[in-house]
């Protein structure tokens, strides 16, 4: 730490770190547009220049480090003349349409050309005009605008990973364009919208709609993934109109993945129930709230209540729901004596599922030297861990993937395609190597075990790395031996002194957990619900054609006669009205209070950005009011708050897991991994119509490598189990992995 | 006394009638300065700013490209603008709305508009029937900008020089 001189005031700064990082933390106002304090240093604009004493040029802020005895003026005459002489240049070729420009008001710009800007230009000749071009349905250019401070090309290349901006041409021909004719496809590049300083670059969806001015900001948190981004829900007469990234260094730096930028788009859509409804012989009819809870209270006596039949009464929730809708609907359930709780809903045998603990936090992600990722596509999946998995790969760290397939990473990745059936064998193998190397006694399951290259150097691999972290992913969630890769990772990772990271549910599935809304030992689970003739059903925000695996069952279960099925949901849904018995409408992201724990299980609680539309209420106040009309005790909760500080004092129940391993045999010939298309996870995304259109949004296919789809006798022209085939060389042999935006097809749904 | 004595001389020599008559006389032949309302109207200054309007360009495009800043700079909180992209690309307004109950007819609209579409026109004799009147919508406005362009762009053109 040095002292140095700024504007005649001292200030402490440290060796070698730049005068603008500094002014910035002290408060002095220097005009940039280049400089991004998550992005490299390209000092191509010149605004920043400031006059450092003793160097005969004004200098640029965002490229000087700070050196001893530095006396730096940033208000005097000289730095005051050459930011206006810069600024007199950059806007030489800038268009005067900022009446039109939807940067307009929160233009950095603007808002410099009206302290250094002059009134009327001294350039008569004629400005530049470059040619618009489509790049897609999220960003909208206007790249006459553009001043080239290369920062969207820069956030292309650092940060997204593929540099699809480029500036192309020299002098007055210079350009910034995608390189590609498809335009920009990275899964964070709505982040250009926030780095670009004009209007070059703004949100397609929001166009010419509004002003900045106009609109008001609400801090919120993103509930698409793991991670909880903190945004600005922008909102104007009660919708929201757009979503600016929030800062948090411990969560999302300054980027947002564009799930959480544009899902906004389906709160306004068509789709959405906007009033209580109960089903009267067969026919659906539009009632008061006070009407449709009656019925549902009446519902509950009849099928469950009045015969004390609680075993029959059942509890499921999506994993988007809040962590006070899922404490207070376990609450509800359990105080009426009902253990049938459940939100894991698109597992195959909940009996066998991935259990790992997480034991690293998302800040630490970047200081790995070694991470091992199975069974997921990360950069899709999880964009934002991704990221901070590619800073750590870019420092140094080796990063393998087991994947099914070869997925297409943003920063350089040894991966393996190999089967899903595979997966449990190799940890085996690596923990047999691991083992032997610790000399430490084998157990039973590992003697039949043979290691084989692979395996040989996985375990070099992590018993090289000081600091590894094992992630497993989604597409475990499905695996016929979940539970044994699970615990063979937890003892890899013991012998490794290996960090874990647990991708398998995602969302709000760790807060549900937290919550307890899994059931206890004499409760069932969701697979056991729908096997079992149940009387009543209580649903949170479920559309089963998607939501479940056993799609069928669930309909089968949930449609018959005699079980009353009450839905809370954000949208209407044909299969929900065919099934229940009431749809209560509730507020869907945005439009509650309430609380997201993240993978750190950081609780981030955020407000209602805007009021849910039409009769629909918040879900904890329904279920709050469903519970003091069955005369429960102990809902007395005056807001989403009060409801937080129950949760405080809850103790978390610990679960027994299968600790048992078990490396059967692949039994089917052609194994199938089925995801939801990563814009198509929640019900809220499949209703934003500009991410459904973007090309990660279009994605629909179901890779195979060639000799998979001739076992299957299928062409690339063909569909398997509904949804395109791709033929691909990354795939493991005789695997299928499906990415698909149609409902869940596994089923056996039409 | 001495006042009283005064009156009575003004009196009987009929002083203050034959004053009376002589303007009487005096007016019968000067030039009239009354303005017959509504028949006449007296000159308007081109700056006067009466009704609001929404003008066209010559080829019939409307002017207004839904900049907001009328509606920002408003310090009556009298405009309403929505707007949108229209189906050729281009920004316009779906609703532009002026209450004349809340606007002071400060002419701050007018100043703000960088294309001179709202403008503040020498209409000053206008009325409604009922509350909702009051409202002059996108269509009105246009239709007030379609009746009097010719009298606004005079009003404009010799102002120019000034603005």
């Amino acid at each position: 730490m040095i002292e140095i001189e700024i504007d005649g005031q001292l200030v402490n700064a440290e060796l070698g770190e730049m005068v603008i990082a500094v002014t910035d933390r002290e408060g002095i106002s220097v005009p940039r547009f280049c400089y991004h304090k998550k992005l490299s240093i390209s000092a191509s604009c010149r605004m920043c220049l400031v006059d450092v004493e003793g160097a005969p040029k004004p200098q640029p802020a965002c490229s000087t480090p700070i050196a001893e005895g530095m006396k730096i003026h940033t208000q005097n005459e000289k730095a005051i003349a050459s930011q206006k002489a810069v600024m007199e240049f950059l806007l030489i070729n800038h268009p005067l349409d900022c009446p039109i420009c939807d940067q307009g008001g929160e233009c950095e710009l603007q808002d410099v050309a009206v302290e250094y800007g002059s009134d009327v230009s001294r350039f008569s000749e004629g400005k530049r005009i470059v040619a618009p071009s489509d790049i897609g349905p999220l960003i909208q250019t206007d790249m006459t605008r553009c001043i080239h401070c290369t920062r969207c090309v820069r956030f292309g290349s650092e940060i997204a990973g593929i540099m699809e901006m480029g500036a192309t041409g020299r002098g007055e021909e210079l350009k910034i364009e995608p390189f590609l004719a498809e335009g920009i496809t990275s899964e964070l590049s709505g982040n250009m919208i926030d780095v670009c300083p004009v209007g070059a670059l703004t949100s397609k969806p929001f166009r010419y709609e509004l002003r900045s001015w106009q609109m008001s900001s609400i801090e919120s948190i993103a509930r698409h993934d793991l991670v909880g981004s903190n945004l600005y829900a922008q909102t104007y007469k009660g919708n929201v109109k757009r979503v600016v990234s929030g800062d948090n260094d411990a969560v999302n730096e300054t980027w947002i993945s564009d799930r959480d930028r544009f899902s906004y788009e389906g709160l306004s859509h068509e789709n959405r129930l906007l009033s209580p409804q109960i089903k009267v012989e067969g026919q659906w009819k539009e009632v008061e709230w006070d009407v449709a809870l009656d019925f549902a209270v009446k519902g509950l006596n009849r099928n469950i209540l009045n015969s004390r039949n609680m075993a029959k009464l059942g509890g499921l929730a999506s994993n988007t729901a809040t962590l006070e809708e899922l404490y207070l609907m376990q609450k509800l359930l359990r105080k009426m004596g009902c253990e049938n709780i459940d939100h894991r809903l698109n597992v195959k045998n909940l009996n066998n599922t991935i259990h790992l603990k997480s034991t690293i936090a998302l800040a630490d992600l970047e200081a790995v030297d070694y991470g091992l990722i199975i069974g997921a596509n990360l950069r899709l999946e999880q964009p934002m861990i991704n990221h901070r998995l590619r800073k750590a790969q870019l420092s140094g760290a080796n990063i393998t993937a087991l994947n099914v397939k070869d997925f297409d990473y943003n920063y350089k990745v040894k991966s393996n395609a190999i089967a899903p059936s595979e997966i449990a064998n190799t940890l085996a193998g690596v923990l047999k190597i691991l083992l032997d190397k610790a000399q430490q006694e084998l157990p039973e399951y590992l003697l039949a075990v043979s290691p084989n290259k692979q395996t040989v150097e996985l375990a070099n691999e992590l018993l090289e790395a000081d600091n590894s972290v094992l992630i497993l992913g989604e597409h475990l969630i499905n695996n016929a031996q979940a539970s044994s890769i699970s615990n063979l990772t937890t003892e890899i990772a013991k012998l490794t002194n290996s960090t874990t990271l647990n991708l398998t549910a995602t969302a709000n599935s760790i807060g549900a957990q937290q919550m307890g809304f899994v059931p206890n030992s004499t409760g069932m689970n969701t697979n056991e619900m729908f096997e079992t003739d149940m009387c009543a059903f209580l649903l949170l925000d479920i559309y089963p054609e998607y939501d479940f695996h056993h799609s069928a069952t669930a309909l089968s279960a949930l449609s018959k006669n005699d079980v009353f099925v009450i839905s809370l949901n954000s949208f209407s849904n044909e299969l929900v009205s065919q099934y229940s018995d009431v749809m209560l409408p509730m507020a869907a992201m945005f439009e509650t209070s309430g609380t997201h724990m993240n993978i750190d299980g950081k609780m981030q609680s955020f407000l209602a950005a805007v009021s849910a539309p039409g009769e629909a209420k918040p879900a904890w106040k329904i279920l709050k009011v469903l519970a003091d009309l069955l005369e429960l005790p102990g809902f007395h909760y005056e807001n989403s708050a009060k409801v937080m500080d129950g949760i405080s004092h809850q103790s978390v129940q610990s679960h027994e897991y299968n600790t048992s391993v078990n490396l059967g045999d692949q039994t089917t010939l052609v194994e199938t991994i089925w995801m939801h298309s990563p814009y198509q996870s929640d019900v809220l995304l499949r209703h934003a119509n500009s991410l459904s259109i973007s090309k990660i949004g279009q994605i629909n296919t179901a890779s195979m490598n060639a000799s998979t789809a001739k076992t299957l006798s299928l062409n690339d022209k063909d569909s398997y189990l509904g949804v395109p085939v791709e033929i691909t060389e990354t795939m493991a042999d005789q695997c299928v992995f499906v990415s698909s935006n149609q409902a869940t097809n596994i089923g056996g749904l039409k | 006394m001495f006042n009283g004595l005064k009156k009575l001389v003004n009196t009987l020599t009929l002083s203050e009638l034959r004053t009376g008559m002589k303007i009487t006389a005096k007016e019968l032949v000067n030039t009239k300065i009354t303005v017959h309302y509504p028949e006449e109207k007296t000159p308007i200054s081109p700056r006067f700013r009466g009704l609001h309007a929404l003008r066209r360009y010559p080829n019939g495009e409307e002017r207004c490209i839904a900049c907001k800043l009328c509606e920002a700079v408003c310090p009556a909180n009298a405009i309403t603008i929505e707007s949108e992209m229209r189906d050729d690309g281009t920004r316009r307004t779906t609703q532009y709305d002026i209450d004349l109950f809340k606007c002071i007819f400060c002419g701050f609209c007018e100043e703000a508009c960088p294309v001179d579409a709202i403008v503040e026109t020498q209409i000053f004799d206008y009325a409604f029937e009922s509350r909702d009147g009051s409202i002059m919508t996108k269509e009105r406005l246009l239709e007030v900008g379609n009746d009097n362009e010719q009298v606004i762009s005079k009003a404009r053109s010799e102002d120019s020089k000034y603005r």
